[in-house]
Parts: C-alpha cells; structure tokens; sequence
C-alpha cells in the first residue's frame, strides 16, 4: 500500500523522495499563489485595455508584459535560491502567483497564428524572434541582476546551482 | 464584476499550473520542464479553440475575457518558459534549452492554430 507509506499529500504511488518533498505545501503558500495569480492577471487586464488593440499589428501589450515578468520572476528566484533559501511565501507570492499570472504563453501564441492568418507573416516572425529574444534577455539580466546584489564588488556571476531545476526546487 | 471573474479565474490558473508542473516533475523528473511544456501546450490549444469559437459562435466577450485573459492566461507562462530555458543553458545543458524554445513555439503554435481550426469548424 505504497499511497499510505508517505506524508506527501498528493498521495503518489511512490514513497516520497526527500528532494521532491515541496517547500510549498501547506495553504500559506498556496493562498500565495493564488493571490499573486489573481493580482498578475489584473495588472496583465490592465496592460491590455491601456494598450491600442490592432489584429494586425505589433502585440506591445503581451510583448511588454512577457518581458518584464520575465525579468521579475528571474530576479526573484535567483534572490530566493541564492539567498533566501528559507523563504515560502516570496517565490510563491511573486514568482509562482504573480509573475507566472502575468505572463501568458497562450495569448502570445494565438496573436502568431492569428497574424499568419491574416496574411500578417512577416509581423508573426518579428514577434516571436523578438519576443524569444527579449524574454530570455530579460530572464538572464534578472538572473545576473541578482547575483550582483548577493555578491556585491565581485562583478562575476555567481556559480549556477546544479539544483536549480533539481525536485527540491519547485519551479517558478 | 468582469474584475471578480478576472480574479477568480487568475487564482485558480495559477495554483492549477502549479499543480500541474509539480504532478508532471514527480512523473518525469527535473532534469527537462515538461510541466511547463504541457502547461502552455494545453494553454495554446485551449485559448485557439476558446478564440475560434468566439469569432463564429458569438461567445459573450466577458466569457472570452474571464477564460481566455483570466484563467488561460494565468495557467500558461512565458517567465517560467524564459527562466527554465536561461536555467538549463548555464547549466550546460545547450541543446536541451534549445529543444525548450523549440518545442514550445513549435508545438504551442501548432497546439494555438489547430484549436483555432477546431473552434471555427464547430
């Protein structure tokens, strides 16, 4: 009866590894989410009412909205891997609810195969290129942005944690 | 009460990826982001549909809006997709990070345009 041999409560047929035991269980961290879900998509709502709508055109509002949260989260994981490792409501508040709220993978890719569509290929490509581009730019300054802080006058990145993406790092 | 909507459907998006990467990475492990790869997959082709439907069927805009603005596009992400894909390049793992940005736009395209397909034809 492997499902009563551990306390994960997710109930998986196998015993609980250690390494993916996750930090943020318990309703704290989840209310976080949740909150910072409900509060990165209404900043995202917002972006795009204030953004003009054009089908056709450039999509500035999810452009903007990727990149800067993109930017954010990577910043805000960096500092919690790297330097508040005990932390459980910031990544879960910030980077799991809200930056992971505010971005949007759907949207950014319906507005692709609705500008091919439309015979708008050439703007598709644009943005997908520059979007790729300027999110893992942007992910890579919050990254270095951050290491930084933690290390001030060294001017060299930090040493990647080989446990980034390891099961006791929940992802972003 | 659009905002009501908004906010409901951005708390359940969020913690519904969250549980979804997290069953995914117990499944298949860390070493590559299939959780966030399936989440914005899913997303894609969902969102298409949801889109696809509204331009023939006249789905109320506010339905379009709580659904497609405030859950899909709190359950898909791009900061993690960009974090992961930035993760597993210093890490040293090149090509992985480059079958992430790969599969991603190719299958969430893919996944986007044949829900658009479905949603118009229904």
């Amino acid at each position: 009866m492997p499902e009563s041999s551990g306390t994960d409560h997710h109930g998986g047929p196998n015993p609980p590894d250690p390494r993916h035991v996750h930090p943020h269980h318990g309703p704290g961290p989840l209310a976080a989410i949740a909150v910072g879900g409900a509060l990165g998509t209404l900043a995202r709502y917002g972006v795009e009412r204030a953004a003009v709508a054009n089908a056709a055109g450039f999509p500035w509002a999810t452009f903007v909205v990727n990149v800067v949260g993109s930017f954010v989260l990577a910043l805000v994981v960096t500092l919690v891997v790297e330097r508040w490792p005990g932390d459980r409501f910031i990544r879960p508040l910030v980077a799991v609810g809200f930056c992971g709220g505010f971005t949007t993978f759907s949207t950014f890719a319906v507005e692709i195969d609705q500008r091919v569509r439309h015979g708008h290929a050439g703007t598709a490509v644009v943005y997908a290129a520059v979007s790729l581009l300027a999110g893992v730019g942007a992910a890579l300054a919050g990254i270095t942005l951050a290491r930084g802080r933690v290390r001030p006058g060294t001017g060299a990145p930090g040493p990647v944690d080989p446990d980034l993406l390891a099961g006791d790092e929940e992802s972003p | 009460m659009i905002l009501v909507g908004l906010v409901v459907a951005g708390a359940c998006g969020a913690l519904l990826r969250y549980e979804v990467e997290l069953h995914v990475r117990r499944r298949l492990g860390p070493a590559f982001p299939y959780g966030t790869l399936l989440i914005n997959v899913t997303g894609a082709f969902v969102l298409g549909l949801l889109t696809g439907l509204a331009a023939h069927d006249g789905v109320p805009s506010d339905v379009v809006t709580v659904v497609g603005t405030g859950l899909l596009g709190a359950y898909t992400t791009f900061s993690t997709f960009a974090y992961d894909t930035v993760a597993l390049a210093e890490q040293g793992r090149v090509a992985r990070a480059a079958v992430n940005v790969g599969a991603s736009l190719g299958v969430g395209l893919g996944a986007a345009a044949l829900g658009l397909l479905v949603g118009s034809t229904l």
